[in-house]
């Protein structure tokens, strides 16, 4: 019953939504369209198989103690780094109006980026030091 | 070469334990940013079926910062949660008609969900830093974007609910309890959980600081650092907005009107009335806002001189010679508030030309798109 009412709901409001955005006009419904499947697109077919890919050298490249922490890193460093493009780029940026984007922002990635690093080999070095302690092999 | 399969993927950390919890939070926080979404919608209603509250005054300031942070927040919590179902898109769809259909029609609600999801962020993310690489028109399209993933959201989770409820129960909690170690192989299933957290807890201190002031020097990606004149940023400056000859003209008049009653004013006899000074913040849609202390005259004292009555709307008209916000409509309830002021000042000193020189509305809690710059005209009905 939940999931009726959930599945009637939703499609009521998604119709509504699709009903909103005909009302735009056609140039706006083309134009969000284009960026609704290149959003998808862009996931699917190039960040997905990239993030893979890098897991899948990085698994083989890496000593096990530094898995766990690259892969953390990783995760916060590259979402990170994504969500910030706008800022990075700097591209809304207006001569007249320097109160907006008024950061260092690449100082601050290379901080972020600094401290992750830090982060990362720290608990690598760590994980690799209690295998150690523990008569384990430390990897390779 | 073949395409990949469903079953080529590793399958540890791909599970139905880690992909409801961190969807558990995706949904919470994209919840929140409908209904920030929706506050923002009937603040900028010009008419809405029921009046906008004044109170409390940090009100719009508390839900548009929400709407901006749940909404960064909800980038890595995205990424994670279709990291974990990604071999999905490569299951082989059914023989049988029937399933066929079933799984058809719940391809296309996820396509339709992951797309207004992504198109939702990134959006949302390039309007917050005044970058616009398209060429739709943002407000409605973002707005109209929003009940399409709303919507498909509802029907995704009704699909999934009886994956997440075993999930999200007492044996879902063991699968992911049950194997904590760090295995060879690298994160275990709690340690991705824990990431997920993590980076979208970093993620919100890194830019929260556009509205929070105590994270100033932490969000190294705030869209403004809070410097301007008066302690204030600006949205839109004199220049941009064109006013910059008109504001500054020594024969500027505000004039207000009620009827056949006229009555024009100039910056000096504005400064001669009665001055009140109020703490109020000024927050922006893009999700950044400030707090100062403006000091001006009362916008009901200015009406009383051409005898409006309370309750009467007020229609408020800026010097710049056009764009969307030029006329707008100031709703009775926020023209008779003793806190609603025509600014004249900021911080003890007279507005800059960019905070809206001669003079500015400011009113608790309001969109700061309505907060009227350069203001020509108040005109009560």
């Amino acid at each position: 019953m939940t999931r009726v009412a959930l599945i009637g709901t939703g499609l009521l409001a998604a119709a509504y939504g699709g009903w909103l955005l005909l009302d735009l006009g056609w140039d706006n419904l083309v134009a969000t369209a284009n960026w609704l499947v290149a959003g998808v697109i862009l996931h699917d077919a190039v960040l997905a198989p990239v993030t893979i890919l890098a897991t899948v050298v990085l698994a083989r490249l890496l000593p096990s103690a530094w898995r766990a922490p690259v892969t953390v890193g990783a995760i916060v460093l590259g979402s990170l780094t994504l969500l910030a493009i706008p800022v990075l780029g700097r591209y809304g940026a207006k001569a007249d109006n320097p109160t907006l984007l008024d950061r260092n922002y690449t100082g601050g990635w290379l901080a972020v980026a600094a401290l992750t690093c830090a982060g990362v080999a720290v608990a690598a070095l760590a994980n690799a030091r209690r295998r150690r302690n523990d008569g384990q092999d430390p990897g390779r | 070469m073949r395409l990949p399969d469903e079953r080529d993927f590793s399958t540890r950390l791909r599970d139905p334990a880690i992909t409801s919890r961190v969807g558990l939070w995706l949904g919470i926080s994209f919840a929140t940013c409908f209904l920030t979404g929706l506050v923002s919608h009937w603040a900028q209603s010009p008419d809405p079926w029921l009046a906008f509250p004044t109170r409390p005054v940090w009100g719009y300031r508390l839900t548009q910062g929400l709407h901006v942070v749940s909404g960064t927040m909800a980038v890595p919590l995205l990424l994670v949660k279709l990291w974990t179902v990604y071999p999905k898109l490569f299951a082989r769809p059914p023989r049988r008609v029937r399933e066929l259909a079933l799984h058809g029609a719940e391809r296309v609600s996820i396509a339709v969900l992951i797309s207004a999801a992504i198109f939702q962020l990134a959006t949302g993310l390039a309007n917050s830093a005044q970058w616009y690489p398209w060429a739709f028109r943002f407000v409605p399209t973002h707005y109209a974007v929003a009940w399409i993933a709303i919507g498909a959201l509802a029907i995704h989770v009704a699909v999934k609910l009886p994956i997440v409820r075993a999930s999200l129960g007492r044996a879902g909690r063991a699968a992911t309890v049950a194997e904590t170690t760090t295995l060879e192989d690298g994160l275990s299933r709690r340690g991705l959980l824990r990431t997920t957290w993590l980076a979208a807890g970093v993620a919100a201190l890194a830019t929260a600081g556009s509205t929070v002031p105590l994270l100033r020097h932490v969000s190294v990606f705030g869209v403004r650092s809070g410097d301007g004149p008066g302690g204030i940023p600006i949205n839109k400056s004199a220049k941009a907005a064109d006013v910059v000859a008109a504001a500054t003209n020594p024969a500027y008049r505000l004039s207000i009107g009620y009827g056949d009653r006229e009555l024009t004013l100039s910056r000096d006899d504005l400064a001669a009335m009665r001055q009140t000074t109020e703490d109020l913040p000024i927050a922006c849609v893009e999700g950044w806002s400030a707090s100062g202390a403006w000091t001006g005259v009362r916008v009901r004292e200015l009406l009383d001189l051409v005898d409006a009555p309370r309750g009467s709307d007020v229609t408020v008209t800026s010097l710049q010679p056009k764009g969307p916000y030029r006329v707008i409509s100031l709703p009775a309830d926020f023209a008779d508030d003793p806190l609603t002021l025509l600014a004249l000042g900021l911080e003890g000193e007279p507005l800059s030309i960019d905070h809206g020189y001669p003079c500015r509305l400011i009113a608790p809690n309001r969109p700061g798109v309505l907060q009227t710059k350069w203001v020509a005209r108040l005109e009560a009905t």
